[in-house]
Parts: C-alpha cells; sequence; structure tokens
C-alpha cells in the first residue's frame, strides 16, 4: 500500500523541482532544452511575482531513520480562454518510475499520479476555472491513455489545433520597433 | 495609418467581446463562446487579474480595407512585454487550416511544435473536470 503525502511546494523543495524536472525531460528525450536554475525556480516560484504554483508528494524513506523523499510533483498556473474564462493550465505532471502504480497491484488507495491529478482538478473546480489544459507528446502512449480514460479530450486532434513557439532571438527580433 | 495600441481598460471589455466573438466565428466555433464583457472586466480588472490585454485604436475616419501593420504591431508590443519580464519564449495555437495565421507566425520565426515535436493540445472540462475532482476512493 502506498502510502504519501501531498503539499503546496516550499522554497526548500527547489532542488528536488529541478531534479523532477530534470527527469522529466530525459524521460521524453529532450534534457538538452532544460537551462533553468534552482535561483530561477526560487525567484519565479517565490519571489514577489509567482509565475507557477507546484504541489509536491513526498513518500516515507526505506529505513525509518530515512526522511521524506519528494518523489512527484505538478506545476501549474492560471491561464485565461477568451470564450470560456479561467483555466487552470498544467505545466508539468511527473511521478518517479519506481513510485507509480503497478497494473498487476490491487490499490485500496488512489496511486500517486491519480492523487495528484484529482488534487489539480479539486483546485479547479475551487477557483472557478471551467478546464483544466495541457500538452502531451503524441508518441507519449502511457501519458495520451492516462489521460483519455479519464475523459481528456486531444484538441490537436479533435479541432485541429497547433502548438507555435517564438524562441528567445525571435521574441527580442519582433520585441525591437520597425525603423517610422 | 495612423494607429495606437496601448494596455487595455475595462471599459475596453465591451468591444473585445465583440471581437472575441468575431475571431470565433471566423474559427468555425461561435458556440463555444460562453463569455461576455462582465466575465472580461471582472477577471481582467480584478486584484491579480487572470490576464492582461493590449488594444488597437484607429480614428473613424482611417478605416480601410488594406493591410495596415497592426496585426504585427500588436504581436510586436506583446513580444516587447515579455522581452521586459525576461521571459524566454513566447507559445500559443493556432487552428490547422488557418494558412494565413500559420504563414504569418512562421514567417517571423515561430516553430510549429506539434509539426516538429509531436505536441497536442489536451483538456477535461466541464463534466469530465467534475469527475476528476470526484474521483473514488477517497482518502
Amino acid at each position: 500500500k502506498m502510502e504519501y503525502k501531498l503539499r503546496k511546494a516550499e522554497p526548500k523543495d527547489v532542488p528536488d523541482i529541478l531534479r523532477l524536472v530534470k527527469e522529466l525531460a530525459k524521460y521524453e528525450e529532450m534534457e538538452h532544452q532544460v537551462t533553468l536554475t534552482e535561483k530561477d525556480l526560487l525567484e519565479d516560484g517565490f519571489g514577489e511575482t509567482q509565475f507557477y504554483h507546484c504541489i509536491i508528494t513526498e513518500v516515507q524513506g526505506e529505513d525509518s531513520s530515512d526522511g521524506l523523499k519528494v518523489v512527484g510533483f505538478a506545476m501549474y498556473y492560471f491561464t485565461y480562454d477568451p470564450w470560456v474564462g479561467k483555466q487552470l493550465y498544467l505545466e508539468e505532471f511527473y511521478v518517479m518510475q519506481e513510485y507509480r502504480v503497478n497494473k498487476n497491484q490491487t490499490q485500496t488507495r488512489l496511486g500517486i499520479g491519480s492523487g495528484l491529478l484529482r488534487h489539480l482538478s479539486n483546485l479547479a473546480m475551487k477557483t472557478r476555472c471551467t478546464g483544466m489544459m495541457f500538452v502531451v507528446a503524441e508518441n507519449n502512449e502511457p501519458s495520451v491513455q492516462f489521460y483519455k480514460r479519464r475523459g481528456a479530450e486531444d484538441l490537436s486532434q479533435e479541432e485541429g489545433w497547433r502548438l507555435f513557439r517564438f524562441d528567445k532571438n525571435s521574441l527580442v527580433k519582433m520585441a525591437t520597433p520597425a525603423e517610422e | 495609418m495612423n494607429f495606437k495600441i496601448r494596455a487595455a481598460t475595462k471599459e475596453d471589455c465591451k468591444e473585445i467581446s465583440r471581437m472575441i466573438l468575431e475571431l470565433a466565428v471566423f474559427e468555425k466555433m461561435p458556440d463555444q463562446v460562453k463569455i461576455s464583457h462582465e466575465e472580461l472586466e471582472r477577471d481582467g480588472f480584478c486584484q491579480n487579474p487572470f490576464f492582461e490585454c493590449l488594444v488597437a485604436e484607429v480614428p473613424e475616419e482611417n478605416k480601410s480595407k488594406e493591410g495596415n501593420g497592426i496585426g504585427k504591431g500588436l504581436l510586436s508590443k506583446v513580444a516587447e512585454v515579455g522581452k521586459k519580464k525576461q521571459c524566454v519564449r513566447l507559445q500559443l495555437s493556432v487552428l490547422d487550416w488557418n494558412t494565413p495565421a500559420r504563414d504569418f507566425y512562421a514567417a517571423k520565426g515561430a516553430l510549429d511544435l506539434t509539426d516538429s515535436e509531436g505536441w497536442h493540445f489536451i483538456r477535461f472540462d466541464n463534466q469530465n473536470l467534475d469527475h476528476l475532482a470526484n474521483e473514488a476512493p477517497k482518502d
């Protein structure tokens, strides 16, 4: 039986958050794209303006002398859909492999991933968000199935939405005012 | 063409709401628009706003059917806001059949990540969100 504790992240959790961010990026085969530092995470999550919110999950270490170990997290923020209003945008969502539900296990309690998702859904309802949104890589079959089983819609497939991005160079170029 | 880009005020919400609907009609999904200027006024101009907004205005007599760089002006202004706040990226979503929009963004250096990396937009809403929030077993 998996005992875990779910709570709001605190500044002291920043090293663990970055560790998990890198682990997830590695799983998605894009770890070279992570340039974020602990300093960024600290400033941006616990500074004057909060650019993200974070929930973490902890389990008891193997030995009774071990402290609690951070094994999963969800990073989210609030965004706005001009058609329906407030949305909860789930930016990152990850549970370390060894702490995920094994399909052969019988569960009396929600796995950590399901627990995190339920907590976030509750939060979305409480803050009067009409939806929870995120992106998934289409080749990430386990994740795609995890979400579809729970009633998620693939808007790229159903409505044809494509994700576009401007990187820093393009952003800076556009920000420079044109000659009058 | 003289146009001015500035931060939206609460009073602009009626016009913004009108344009949101116009864009939704173009995107062939007008029935999906569920909020009006009231929600925009409440959510964009409270103590911790949920969005920021820029508007472009022209004097009445300058109405014209020709392109005048207003779209480019708005996008540049958004990029400027991002640059000032030390953002490293600007992300958005575009409909696959909206070729003018896709070309507009691509011309300015945007990458189609759905194409190059396979990212899909996923959403839980309404009843599905509700079900997730109430999923058994309880703690």
